[in-house]
């Protein structure tokens, strides 16, 4: 019902869904066109949308005004928790994604920033004490 | 009566209202109590000046300040969405020292039940709109931009709209 929504811009739909649905645990809601598809984790929503033209009826990822085209990449990103980092980080290590950096450990959690196939970043975090929980 | 010149440097209080359920939470934690696991959807945003994306975020769009425990982080709520707000820095720096920084195409996107008085609204305050409203196949949407140039999407669901009310086990 409250769902909170997020959308990644990836150019390969397809690829993405494969990717978030392996180790990460997202669930396909629906994929009805090839530049969209919707999955869930938790109360989280991820629309996943490669660009289109300005004609498509998809209105979410056309180019601006302007003419200029969404993305992937940046900075910004999801953050998931996990309960076995070092364990996720083994499924997806043999994929074809890329990580930032290595696992770091901080105060309350440990933390890993991975790439999914387009090159978006998703922060994977394992809480190491029970307080950091409150807190993600 | 002349106003005191000096009341433009000091720090006005304010006080604190946490969520009933982060009171909750953290009430459990003294008490020693296993605390509940926050399911909330959490993303993060890099932000250059946090106060004005603060402000930004909760008077603009509607959003609860929740922690703002050092000048470089802030948590903020919407509903079920966790906002964490980072000022690029070191604890964020990659190995070979890259910072990260605002922008990007990827965004939350929140609901609103009137688009089209909202972003009148917002473009009245004077908000960066990036796109205007954009009819597609389930729900219009418009794009903002926060003072640093991070997107925010919102949209207003169509008729034909379809959001799950239950998730699966």
């Amino acid at each position: 019902m409250s769902k909170s929504s997020v959308r990644y811009i990836v150019d390969d739909v397809d690829a993405a869904i494969e990717f978030y649905c392996g180790p990460l645990d997202f669930e396909l809601q629906m994929h009805p066109d090839p530049a969209f598809a919707m999955l869930t984790r938790g109360d989280l929503r991820l629309v996943l949308v490669s660009p289109v033209g300005p004609e498509h009826p998809g209105g979410g990822s056309r180019p601006m005004p302007d003419g200029t085209k969404q993305q992937p990449g940046g900075w910004n990103r999801i953050m998931l928790q996990v309960a076995d980092l070092e364990a996720v980080v083994e499924e997806l290590r043999p994929q074809e994604v890329r990580f930032r950096n290595e696992i770091t450990t901080g105060v309350g959690t440990k933390q890993i920033l991975v790439q999914d196939p387009a090159g978006n970043v998703v922060e994977l975090f394992e809480p190491i004490r029970r307080e950091a929980r409150l807190n993600g | 009566m002349i106003p005191d010149p000096l009341d433009a440097l000091r720090i006005p209080s304010v006080p604190v209202e946490p969520r009933p359920a982060f009171a909750d939470s953290l009430w459990r934690r003294i008490a020693g109590e296993e605390a509940t696991v926050a399911q909330s959807a959490t993303v993060r945003y890099f932000v250059g000046d946090l106060d004005q994306a603060i402000a930004f975020y909760r008077d603009r769009l509607g959003f609860e300040k929740e922690l703002h425990p050092s000048p470089t982080f802030a948590m903020l709520y919407r509903g079920d969405l966790r906002l964490l707000l980072s000022v690029p820095g070191e604890p964020h720096a990659l190995p070979d020292g890259t910072l990260p920084e605002p922008g990007g195409w990827n965004r939350i996107s929140l609901r609103v039940s009137d688009l089209h008085s909202t972003v009148a609204a917002l473009r009245a305050e004077g908000v960066t709109l990036r796109r205007e409203i954009a009819t597609g196949v389930a729900v219009d949407t418009a794009l903002v931009a926060d003072p640093s140039g991070n997107l925010v999407e919102l949209f207003e669901p169509r008729a034909g709209y379809h959001e799950r009310t239950t998730t699966k086990e």
